[in-house]
């Protein structure tokens, strides 16, 4: 009987948890738990995306990667942190490209290659849905 | 822009190939001349054809190549009408840049020139809002890159970050000759750009600079005439010469984007202490984004900035077999000064993002001719009347892949 109410305890407090973060709601964006970075703003996490800045602000390099173009977390994880459609992130990034500023960010076809990627990788940033979170990622709030 | 060799563990692929292009069309109500997008096109819309194919389309290609962690490579090739009419392709950029730090970098070969708001992006009409960047503004520098070397430096302060570019370098830029197959050459030497790039949220704010030494030969006998006529010709030859004369740019832009609508503004003026004249131009431009359907307005505005006419030799003090060919160089001289642009532009549009990839425009221009001005238009007929107004009708397919 007590088991239900706990889980939604729980999901609850991640909910809770993650309102105010980098990428709220279901994508949430992570780095290693190997990691030394902690907390980013969302204005922090756009540049990084965008290509803007390439560096947490403790000085590590900062490694973005993306989900392929197409998906729906990766169009909702723009929309939040940048404010950006995906006509408008192909516009920005056509204009960096063809004008020699700028590569966009690597891209991967999944959250578990996002994860892995991250889990494997010390400077790297992703996004990923908050229900494949585990403790070989920390989430940034 | 698909990668291609890229190894799992690559921070990035090794060669990125990419492409955009536009495929648009054209109506001018000016039927005694032709509306092109830049002075280095031969033909366009109004006299040359009713709804001309040449004046927007373009095709470009870029590859681009991580050479190792800090060394890259792009090329880029581009297609579009040259002053000969011809589609014949040339090379837009093709540098090496150096990745010295995270926000250092050094390029050497043929860059792009940053002058504008969107200046290096003013071909790849998918990354801009309207059918053509504002040529008020856009055709007072028509060079769009340079043969030398930039550097640029970020600043990040705080939430906000400054990049600095300077560009030395050269160039080279062809122009066509109205109403004839014949072509001219513009060298354009010892040129030094400054470009501040202030970045603070949705909001970005640019300060230009650019100065160069620009030499036309077509004009050199011309003014070579001028100076058989003594210290009066020579006088005259000194003033609007254009033999290594130095030009001066100086720009401000900035732009407001947060997402659902923007507003963008630019002041330019250019000095060339020449024939060319000095000129100032502006623009202001809004959007409001609609699902996937961009609405804008424009208003855009240039003026010359120094005298479109001049008395030039005074004929009275001349023999008879002498003040002829003086009234020729003056009507010489005073043919191209006239030709100092003078104009004003409403433009109203949408912008409508089909699919990812590709956008559809459509555009009406209404453009005011200032008094005794041709403004931009070029190839003018014998009935042409200068000072007069004329619509533009712009449908364009915009694409990158």
């Amino acid at each position: 009987m007590t088991t239900p109410a706990k889980l939604s305890l729980q999901s609850l407090a991640l909910t809770l948890g993650l309102i105010g973060s980098a990428a709220s709601a279901d994508v949430v964006a992570v780095v290693s738990s190997k990691s030394t970075v902690t907390s980013l703003t969302v204005a922090q996490v756009a540049d990084i995306f965008l290509g803007r800045m390439s560096r947490f602000p403790n000085g590590t390099p900062a490694v973005p990667v993306d989900l392929s173009d197409g998906s729906a977390e990766r169009d909702e994880f723009y929309v939040k942190v940048a404010g950006k459609t995906p006509a408008q992130v192909k516009a920005y990034w056509s204009k960096i490209i063809f004008t020699g500023r700028g590569q966009p960010p690597k891209a991967v076809p999944n959250d578990f290659d996002v994860k892995k990627y991250v889990a494997a990788n010390p400077d790297a940033i992703g996004y990923i849905e908050e229900k494949m979170v585990d403790d070989t990622v920390r989430v940034l709030r | 822009m698909a990668p291609v060799a890229a190894l799992a563990d690559d921070p990035a692929p090794m060669f990125s190939f990419g492409g955009f292009g536009t495929l648009g069309v054209v109506h001018s109500s000016q039927h005694s001349a032709d509306f092109t997008s830049s002075s280095a096109e031969a033909l366009g819309a109004g006299y040359t054809h009713d709804w001309s194919a040449a004046v927007q389309s373009i095709i470009g290609a870029q590859v681009a190549a991580n050479l190792t962690p800090k060394l890259s490579a792009v090329l880029q090739v581009i297609s579009q009408q040259n002053y000969d009419a011809s589609f014949r392709p040339h090379v837009e950029w093709a540098n090496l840049k150096y990745q010295f730090t995270p926000d250092f970098s050094l390029r050497v070969g043929r860059t792009a020139l940053g002058l504008f708001f969107v200046a290096d992006s003013r071909n790849i009409g998918f990354a801009n809002p309207w059918v053509r960047p504002p040529i008020e503004l856009y055709s007072m520098v028509s060079v769009t890159s340079s043969n030398g070397i930039d550097a640029s430096y970020r600043l990040h302060m705080g939430a906000a970050s400054d990049t600095f570019q300077v560009t030395v370098g050269r160039a080279d830029y062809k122009y066509p000759v109205p109403n004839s197959n014949a072509s001219g050459d513009a060298k354009i030497k010892n040129q030094i750009s400054l470009v501040d790039t202030y970045e603070r949220g949705f909001a970005t704010l640019r300060l230009s600079y650019d100065r160069a030494h620009v030499t036309i030969p077509a004009f050199t006998p011309l003014f070579d005439a001028f100076s058989e006529f003594g210290p009066e010709g020579i006088g005259i030859a000194d003033r609007y010469n254009i033999n290594d004369r130095l030009i001066n740019y100086y720009g401000i832009s900035a732009n407001y984007d947060p997402g659902a609508w923007f507003v963008m503004a630019e002041w330019g003026r250019v000095d060339s202490h020449s024939i060319l004249g000095d000129t100032k131009g502006w623009y202001v431009s809004g959007g409001y984004r609609v699902g996937k359907v961009t609405p804008f307005v424009t208003y855009a505005q240039v003026r010359p900035d120094s005298n479109t006419f001049d008395p030039g030799l005074n004929l009275s003090n001349l023999p008879p077999y002498l003040a002829a060919p003086a009234a020729a160089l003056n009507a010489a001289l005073n043919a191209t000064l006239s030709k100092v642009a003078s104009q004003r532009t409403v433009s109203a549009g949408a912008r409508w993002d089909v699919i990812k990839n590709v956008d559809l425009k459509l555009q009406l221009d209404h453009t005011n001719l200032g008094a005794n001005s041709q403004g931009f238009l070029t190839n003018t007929q014998p009935g042409f009347r200068r000072g007069t107004g004329f619509d533009l009708i712009n449908l364009t397919v915009d694409f990158v892949f």
